[in-house]
């Protein structure tokens, strides 16, 4: 804990640097806060294709006809790069370090597992999950920007250039055909932990800057798990309609009536 | 009660970290040590038992047996928990104990908090800083009672080290001003009497070795016997530290 010297200027910048390390919390929280309501926004209007391809194709129209869609790619994938940066950061850099925070995570969960049935209640042995739930959002970070990056990548090329379909722009044949072709695999992995990443991240988020005292945290807690298992129930279903496994369970809503 | 009522009381299997850093042919190892269980038995019970009939030179540290001296902090299952405040009958039949880490190990159970508290408290001036001398015939300025609270409410720290030991951050970079750090700048910086200003603090406590350094990952508040409110610790200095850095600006 000695009072080291951590950057180049010495001490004489100790209040500017400080400010710097604020904004990285503050920048690296925000583009987290965004990202995560985002996803939740693009699953539903993903969701569209449960009404089938009709809607899907007319959302999708909306969307780029009033160039919504296009600023948005831009914007989104630049977030995404932002936060990849600033929240890999407190990622400790050697192997041993990281191996020493998960033994220790493994550890405080285990220990409340395997309590004796008649424990009392105050007993200290509870279990305690949040440190090894951290590890699973830097385990699910790296995947994410490996599969997001070509997830954003692919439907960039969609929406600002004519290479895949007959014009730029997202189609429902497009996707289903890639879907059905084996992407579905990607797609499902990406979904799982995109989900896990935004609960369990906001949740954290909201920890961090105090929401535990207008919600406790097990309010706190089951929110997440709520908003997890929905968003993951939701792309599941997208998913199979997408692969062409299941027919569009809302495809009534606009259907012509037949008399 | 584990132990069944008037049966034959549950056979314990203790796995205990031995090693002493003094002697150069000692090897860190687990030992085994087997004893009933008696109620209402706590591991401070049961350690001193062990060294009365089992083994004499197994080293670990008690004082006050009732959760206030701080000393009794160790490895329990792979959770930090005082030894004296921790029964057998809310843990399984094998115990396994460790020393906690971070801090120096003195010899199997036993480690040295004293050096790392000492100097977190060295490093972050856990002092009041006061302007004016001293003087003892002053009657004491008034404080608002909501306040006193919040003050004593983090002088309850028995600086154990429990939380420092469950701390991934604390466990990796030995420059974090760990959970009992920050939650004893948070009780300088609200009390009034201290005459650093939110500036001063500012540069103490943001960056990666101050409240920045916090994953959130919780366990210091989960394993803290004290059950001292240490997520608001940190959320106390995150929103103190947002003004600080918008105050700064304007200046």
């Amino acid at each position: 804990m000695p009072g080291r010297t951590k950057n180049l200027d010495g001490f004489a910048n100790a209040a500017s640097e400080a400010r710097r390390q604020i904004y990285y919390e503050l920048a690296s929280g925000a583009s987290g806060l965004v990202l995560a309501l985002f996803m939740w926004g693009h699953m539903i209007l993903v969701g569209s294709i449960l009404t089938g391809e009709r809607g899907f194709n007319w959302l999708a129209g909306m969307l780029e006809v009033y160039y919504i869609a296009q600023p948005t790619v831009v914007v989104i994938f630049t977030l995404f790069l932002v936060h990849a940066a600033l929240a890999s950061r407190k990622i400790p850099a050697q192997l041993a370090d990281r191996r020493r925070m998960i033994e220790l995570g493994k550890g405080l969960a285990n220990a409340g597992r395997f309590r004796p049935a008649n424990a009392s209640e105050i007993s200290p042995m509870q279990a305690h999950i949040e440190s090894r739930l951290w590890i699973w959002q830097v385990r699910t970070g790296m995947v994410i920007l490996v599969l997001g990056s070509f997830h954003v990548v692919l439907l960039g090329l969609d929406v600002l250039t004519p290479l895949f379909g007959e014009h730029p722009g997202i189609e429902a044949l497009t996707s289903v055909a890639r879907v059905k072709a084996g992407l579905w695999l990607p797609y499902a992995i990406l979904l799982l932990c995109v989900e896990f990443h935004a609960g369990v991240g906001l949740y954290r988020l909201a920890i961090k800057w105090g929401a535990g005292r207008l919600l406790s945290r097990n309010v706190l807690h089951a929110i997440e798990r709520v908003l997890l298992w929905f968003f993951l129930g939701l792309g599941v279903v997208v998913l199979l309609v997408l692969a062409d496994v299941l027919p569009p369970p809302l495809a009534f809503l606009l259907t012509e009536p037949a008399i | 009660m584990t132990s069944n009522e008037g049966g034959a009381p549950r056979r314990l299997r203790f796995e205990i970290f031995r090693y002493n850093p003094e002697d150069p042919g000692s090897n860190p190892q687990m030992q085994t040590y087997e004893l009933d269980e008696a109620p209402y038995m706590s591991l401070f019970i049961a350690l001193n038992q062990i060294r009365e009939t089992l083994d004499p030179s197994l080293q670990f540290d008690f004082a006050c047996r009732s959760a206030i001296c701080g000393s009794c902090g160790m490895m329990v299952n792979g959770r930090p928990a005082l030894g004296c405040r921790t029964l057998t009958s809310d843990l399984p039949d094998v115990i396994r104990l460790h020393p906690l880490p971070v801090f120096k190990l003195i010899g199997d159970l036993s480690v040295d908090t004293g050096t790392w508290f000492r100097e977190m408290v060295e490093k972050s001036e856990a002092w009041i800083h006061a302007e004016e001398a001293f003087d003892p015939e002053a009657q004491e300025a008034r404080m608002d009672d909501e306040l006193a609270q919040a003050i004593y409410e983090g002088e309850r720290c028995i600086e154990c080290g429990c939380c420092v030991a469950s701390c991934g951050v604390a466990n990796v970079n030995e420059d974090f001003t760990g959970p009992a750090g920050l939650n004893r700048i948070a009780r300088f910086m609200m009390d009034p009497r201290d005459k650093r200003s939110d500036a001063d603090w500012f540069e103490v406590v943001s960056n990666a070795d101050g409240v920045f350094g916090c994953l959130g990952m919780m366990a210091c508040h989960d394993v803290c016997p004290k059950e001292l409110p240490l997520l608001e610790v940190y959320a106390y200095l995150r929103r103190k530290t947002l003004a600080a850095a918008f105050a700064g600006k304007e200046e």
